[in-house]
């Protein structure tokens, strides 16, 4: 028996290392060297300090938010299980009722912090959003968030009360099958899509998504600026639904014309390059051991079939996702460094590059050079330091200036 | 050990009905026009009445009593709004009186002065608001309903106001007033004339929400559709703060299951059309998706103290309905259903803005004591009745009309033994 599952462990440790090889292939070049930036000249002394401030609190708040969510989860894990005499909905409606309550609880004691981080936002001319709407918008958003952990303990729950200890495999697969459906699913109910309404912009984009080879793929406009003025844009959706949407914070003035070209091959690189369906194989590769570590930390509440098993698998699951952010946050940089080259690739224009990543950090005050930690655990793309190195390397690899 | 909390004396302001439901066809065809020089006056001594209130006001403050004669003449504009405002909705009948002094069909029986509390006195508009937020759902006073919070009240556009709207159609073609929309009009005339009084520092206590509590109490016949009510009153601080985030996955599974709720209903009523009766096993299914918009609804509107199933099982909720099993169904009654239904969704909408402004008040309440006031419970537990009633008759579970008593249950056969001869 014990060989078996020593056979089975070995298995799929082989095919999870096989499948984790496959999704890191990378347009970027093998040993490619970035040189040496200097952020103090390449970005301004005054705005690299300002840049330092701004994120210091942020860094200190993350760290508070972090205790906070943990401390409260594992409190939570340990009395949260009185609140399932509240439920009158069967086992899993209960195991549903204590995980909501949970995150509600994290919501809760984060809230303070989310609002000091949304006074230094303000503060800083980042943020235009209101306090009460924070505060209303982030207790009405938690039903969406409800909605998605109903649907996954139903998953788990369900498989756990049919399968026993051996739940974690399929509930991983389905659980993926269920990511990849709201990837698909997601771009039709984004709400406040707008077509762009500039002709020039929608040429230079289908140019941009011809070179690519990925024409066919819709340019969407989001408002956002009576929110924010950080500029930011994103690829999402699968197949047919796949789209690349600006903030329109990005077309206020503040960026040229070839700033935004290098945004908009940027994002369409993410869709040329499968970083979405890849990211689906990433999720199932975390997924398979987070399920299992699931399985073994609940085995003595009875397993993920039981309700009052929930508080304690959101403490573990939360934990887990803290412990493996840095290896998700590196399998995120090299998606974001390689959709990075293929703009670079695409708009043979890293001057600007050079100049959207300067802009970057005054618009959005991104910390050019964060602090290691920091980096390793909060940065899902490469620092604003390194982009500008991969705009030099690709200049100088291409002899373009 | 469990202390005997000893009965609340009854209200200083108690409503009492008389009226035999008879309607004069004439008069309720006119009943508007008729009852216009009786706004006029209304709002002439409605003037009045609110300049001596000021003065009462300061009375009592410093007397810690209102003087007799001014509070007759309140007392007297308090009963006079309840005889208008019930020939105006069609719960009584006969012209009403200029002066209040009368004894009327609809009415009330106001004490007399009695000691209040300066603080209570002090703050009296402010502690008044949450109660001119529920007179105006009800929108069962001329004065309470027209001075506070017409949004709301004109958002449902008002229990009361519904009712003499329905009832005049009623009343003109059978020349009687339906009893169950007469009860739900009258209580809502007597709650808006408990808010006028408080408001008015007729009295220091607080207007009364109870739904059914009139000399003699509203009926409530036997219906195929009945809800059981839990006297639980504790409610957990945390469900009640996130109760609304917490129901968005039964909205979502709600949502979904009524796909296929609706094509079972029209198979049904199909079906019905033919043999006269609903396959039991569509009945089934389609009883266990009001059942549990029934749960939901409950837990949402905080009448129910737990998180609800998902699944409508009977006996699985503390606020639960019954539902009789498929019965035989006048084919003529189905095959206008769609029709029928209209005046039922119109109460049932009145019933929903009762319910809204029930629950919000009592979310604060129960946010703040970790209690669900009784009397907020039971009006939103009479809406969820009639409401649940409304969606059974729409979908064909029941060929009985929705009953719209403000009566929360029939008497148990317990009560009804113990109650004096």
């Amino acid at each position: 028996m014990t060989a078996l599952r020593f056979a089975i462990g070995a298995a799929l440790v082989a095919a999870w290392l096989a499948l984790a090889w496959l999704l890191s292939g990378s347009a970027v070049p093998d040993g490619l060297e970035l040189p040496h930036v200097d952020v103090s000249t390449v970005f301004g002394r005054a705005l690299v300090a300002r840049t330092e401030r701004y994120e210091r609190l942020l860094l200190v708040i993350w760290v508070l938010q972090a205790l906070a969510m943990l401390g409260a989860l594992a409190v939570w894990a340990r009395f949260g299980g009185r609140y399932a005499s509240e439920s009158a909905a069967g086992p899993i409606g209960t195991g549903m009722l204590l995980g909501m309550l949970g995150l509600a609880i994290v919501w809760l004691v984060q809230l303070p912090f989310s609002l000091v981080a949304l006074w230094w936002h303000r503060r800083h001319d980042v943020s235009h959003a209101g306090y009460l709407d924070t505060v209303f918008g982030g207790w009405a958003q938690l039903g969406v968030t409800f909605v998605a952990l109903s649907v996954a303990l139903l998953v788990v729950m369900g498989l756990a009360r049919w399968l026993g200890s051996w739940w974690w495999i399929p509930g991983a697969a389905v659980l993926t099958g269920i990511v990849a459906l709201v990837l698909l699913v997601s771009p039709y109910a984004y709400p406040g899509l707008e077509r762009p309404n500039d002709p020039g912009l929608v040429a230079r984009y289908d140019r941009l998504a011809r070179e690519e080879g990925v024409s066919g793929i819709p340019l969407r406009v989001e408002k956002v600026s009576d929110t924010t003025s950080q500029a930011n844009a994103f690829a999402f959706g699968l197949g047919p639904s796949r789209r690349v949407v600006l903030w329109d914070t990005l077309l206020d003035g503040r960026f040229g014309e070839r700033e935004v070209d290098v945004v908009l091959a940027h994002e369409l690189a993410h869709h040329s390059s499968y970083h979405l369906p890849k990211a689906i194989g990433w999720f199932a590769l975390f997924a398979l051991p987070g399920a299992l570590l699931l399985t073994l930390a609940t085995r003595s509440r009875g397993g993920m079939g039981e309700p009052l098993a929930i508080p304690l698998a959101l403490l573990v699951a939360a934990a887990w996702m803290l412990v493996t952010s840095p290896a998700q946050n590196l399998v995120s940089r090299r998606d974001e460094a390689e959709a990075d080259w293929k703009a670079l690739s695409t708009t043979r224009d890293p001057e600007a590059a050079r100049r959207l990543f300067r802009a970057f950090a005054a618009t959005s005050l991104g910390d050019p050079s964060p602090p290691t930690w920091a980096y390793l655990f909060l940065e899902t793309h490469p620092t604003l330091a390194q982009r500008v190195a991969m705009a030099d390397a690709w200049a100088a690899r291409n002899g373009v200036r | 050990m469990r202390r005997m909390s000893a009965p609340s004396p009854p209200h200083p302001v108690r409503l009492v009905v008389r009226d035999d439901l008879r309607r004069r066809r004439l008069t309720v065809f006119f009943r508007l026009l008729l009852a216009l020089p009786q706004l006029v006056w209304a709002t002439l001594f409605g003037t009045a009445a609110f300049m001596l209130a000021f003065v009462v006001w300061l009375a009592v403050l410093f007397e810690r009593r209102a003087p007799a004669s001014l509070h007759g003449f309140l007392a007297g504009y308090v009963r006079y709004t309840v005889h208008l405002t019930a020939y105006l909705c069609l719960a009584a009948d006969p012209y009403p009186g200029f002066t209040g002094g009368k004894p009327y069909p609809v009415d009330v029986e106001i004490d007399p002065p009695a000691p209040q509390g300066r603080l209570g006195a002090a703050f009296r508009l402010l502690l008044a608001l949450p109660a001119f937020a529920l007179a105006s759902s009800l929108a069962g006073s001329m004065a309470a309903g027209s001075s506070f919070g017409g949004s709301v009240g004109s958002a449902a556009g008002g229990l009361a106001i519904t009712v003499g709207v329905l009832g005049w159609f009623a009343a003109l073609a059978r020349a009687r007033m339906p009893r169950g929309m007469r009860d739900a009009a009258a209580f809502a005339i007597g709650y808006g004339a408990q808010t006028t009084a408080y408001a008015l520092m007729l009295t220091d206590r607080y207007p009364d929400a109870t739904p059914g509590k009139a000399d003699p109490p509203p009926e409530l016949p036997e219906h195929p559709v009945s809800i059981a009510i839990d006297r639980d009153r504790k409610r957990p601080r945390l469900l009640v703060l996130f109760r609304f985030p917490l129901v968005v996955p039964h909205l979502l599974w709600l949502t979904l299951w009524f796909v296929p709720v609706v094509l079972a209903t029209v198979v049904a009523w199909v079906v019905a059309l033919a043999r006269g009766r609903v396959p039991g096993l569509l009945h089934r299914f389609v009883a266990s998706f009001v059942r549990a918009v029934t749960h939901v609804s409950a837990f949402l509107l905080v009448v129910g103290r737990p998180f609800p199933g998902f699944l409508g099982r009977e006996g699985s909720y503390p606020i639960d309905l019954t539902i009789a099993p498929a019965a035989r169904q006048p084919r003529l009654g189905v095959l206008f259903r769609g029709f029928l239904l209209l005046p039922a969704l119109l109460l049932s909408s009145a019933y929903g803005g009762v319910a809204f402004v029930a629950a919000v008040l009592g979310w604060c309440a129960a946010l703040v004591t970790g209690r669900m006031p009784p009397s907020l419970r039971d009006l939103a537990g009479v809406s969820l009745r009639y409401q649940a009633q409304v969606t059974a008759y729409a979908l064909l579970l029941t060929a009985r009309y929705p009953d719209s008593s403000p009566a929360l249950e029939r008497p148990r056969p317990l009560e009804l033994e113990a109650a004096p001869a």
